[in-house]
């Protein structure tokens, strides 16, 4: 299937798999602090593992360490 | 990994140094380059985990976050400058002008000017109450409280209240408990198990190793619905259940820049891997001071959560684990007493500190609450015949023998 993750199109080698599968797939950094919104939507941490990801799912993981810093 | 030393001495294990150093090296740098433009701009929007710049994160300083956060089991943590710089940050997140905090009669001296000198001229309403008597508690919540703070062991006090009672009592009414859990550490009180939402620490006490460096520590335990919250709810609706988190990091700890120092984190690692093997003897040996004081015709009373005729002993028994901490109280007949026993310590030493490896004694009525009026410490119960001894590491048996030959002419 074919999904969005963080802005950029990627092609799976799946026809079906949860989101806390594709953490381990993508190889998601820090995977324990990570925030996950598919389609706008914030996902709680509880919901990992029996969220179903759908073919064409845009897909965000976010840190939020960033943000404005620096001069 | 179950285990809280291997979890403190190995953490996530997530990332190999390129060099194969076992000990996180100190990232002594201010800022963190990126290879492309696109990936500075997806860091500085959240959708890379980079760092930037060290005033909002530092790779040393995330590596003492994410173990600390692995031992509190949080959902997430931040690192800053010093305790007192935690209780800000949280209470300026949480709380605005015209808003309400309930807090404790019984406070640190610091974190009572703060809420005293500093918040209240900015428009903070602060209620002062008795955290084991829940109807006065009760009684001072209304409509724009944002949060109900204490400590787990009041300093110098001693209280120890019913937590999981204080939070059921502001989670019915919508507001967030934090605690200061300098005293105790995950070690002693694991705050996520008893309905707290955020604990702040001090990590300048057990963490630092013995009085290394100065730092502090925010802690969201992920327990609490941050939508009820008018502050931080429009952080919720843009960032998710991490909302805290992300409205200090990208707004008030980044605007603050109470940032902890990349060595001071360094130095906290180290600390917390020794940390609980610190807090075993130093809590074991408390309470046998506190038991061979109770004996001592020279001194009237004791406060030590560790002893059985401790009004606080039941309670300090079902929430903390392995100890009753390090910090104990004890009255003489006045203040010339007490300075007479602090002049003849040789061992134990004449030091304003907490849970140093070395033992500590101070007048607290004399030093740290100097500043408040007598009406103010009597109301605090900080007297002018009380002595705090922060216990240490040394073998009990000669921090007993100091204080015993400097009692001899009292």
């Amino acid at each position: 299937m074919t999904i969005k993750i963080n802005g950029e199109s990627k092609t799976l080698d799946r026809t079906a798999l949860t989101l806390a599968e594709l953490l381990v797939i993508n190889q998601v950094e820090s995977p324990d602090v990570v925030t996950v919104q598919i389609n706008g939507k914030f996902l709680e941490r509880t919901l990992f593992g029996t969220t179903r990801i759908q073919a064409g799912d845009d897909v965000d993981f976010l840190y939020y360490l960033g943000g404005g810093g620096g001069r | 990994m179950k285990g809280f030393t291997t979890k403190a001495i190995h953490g996530s294990l997530q990332k190999k140094d390129p060099h194969g150093s076992l000990r996180v090296p100190v990232y002594d740098s201010v800022a963190f380059e990126f290879e492309q433009a696109a990936d500075m701009q997806q860091a500085f929007e959240g959708r890379r985990l980079a760092h930037s710049y060290t005033r909002i994160s530092n790779p040393t300083v995330a590596e003492f976050e994410d173990r600390v956060r692995l031992l509190a089991e949080a959902a997430g943590v931040i690192a800053v400058s010093s305790g007192m710089a935690a209780i800000a940050n949280v209470v300026l997140a949480l709380a605005e002008a015209g808003s309400h905090v309930v807090t404790s009669k019984f406070l640190f001296g610091n974190t009572y000017s703060l809420f005293e000198q500093t918040l209240k001229p900015w428009g903070l309403a602060v209620s002062y109450v008795d955290m084991t008597q829940l109807a006065e508690l009760k009684a001072a919540l209304n409509e724009k409280t944002r949060a109900v703070f204490l400590e787990t062991i009041t300093n110098p006090q001693l209280q120890v209240a019913d937590i999981r009672a204080v939070a059921q009592v502001a989670r019915a009414h919508g507001v967030p408990v934090i605690v200061d859990g300098t005293m105790t550490t995950p070690w002693l009180f694991k705050s996520k198990d008893f309905g707290v939402a955020v604990e702040v620490i001090s990590s300048t006490k057990c963490m630092s190793g013995g009085a290394t460096s100065v730092g502090g520590l925010i802690l969201d335990n992920g327990t609490f619905d941050w939508k009820q919250n008018p502050k931080v709810r429009p952080w919720v609706e843009k960032c998710g259940p991490r909302a805290l988190l992300v409205f200090l990091r990208r707004e008030i700890y980044r605007n603050l820049g109470a940032c902890l120092a990349p060595h001071n984190a360094y130095l906290q690692i180290a600390g917390l891997e020794t940390m609980a093997l610190r807090m075993q003897k130093s809590c074991e040996n408390a309470r046998q001071i506190a038991r061979w004081l109770s004996q001592s015709p020279k001194v009237s009373r004791v406060h030590y959560p560790g002893l059985e005729s401790s009004p606080y002993y039941a309670i300090a028994r079902s929430q903390f684990s392995g100890g009753f901490g390090s910090l104990l109280n004890f009255h003489l007949t006045s203040r010339k007493a007490c300075f007479a026993l602090m002049d003849q310590c040789q061992i134990v030493r004449r030091a304003t500190n907490i849970h140093d490896n070395k033992t500590l004694i101070l007048h607290p009525a004399s030093t740290i609450f100097c500043e408040y009026s007598l009406a103010e410490k009597s109301h605090m119960e900080v007297t002018d015949d009380l002595l705090r001894l922060s216990v240490g590491i040394e073998d009990v048996e000669d921090i007993i023998e100091d204080l015993a030959q400097a009692m001899e002419n009292l």
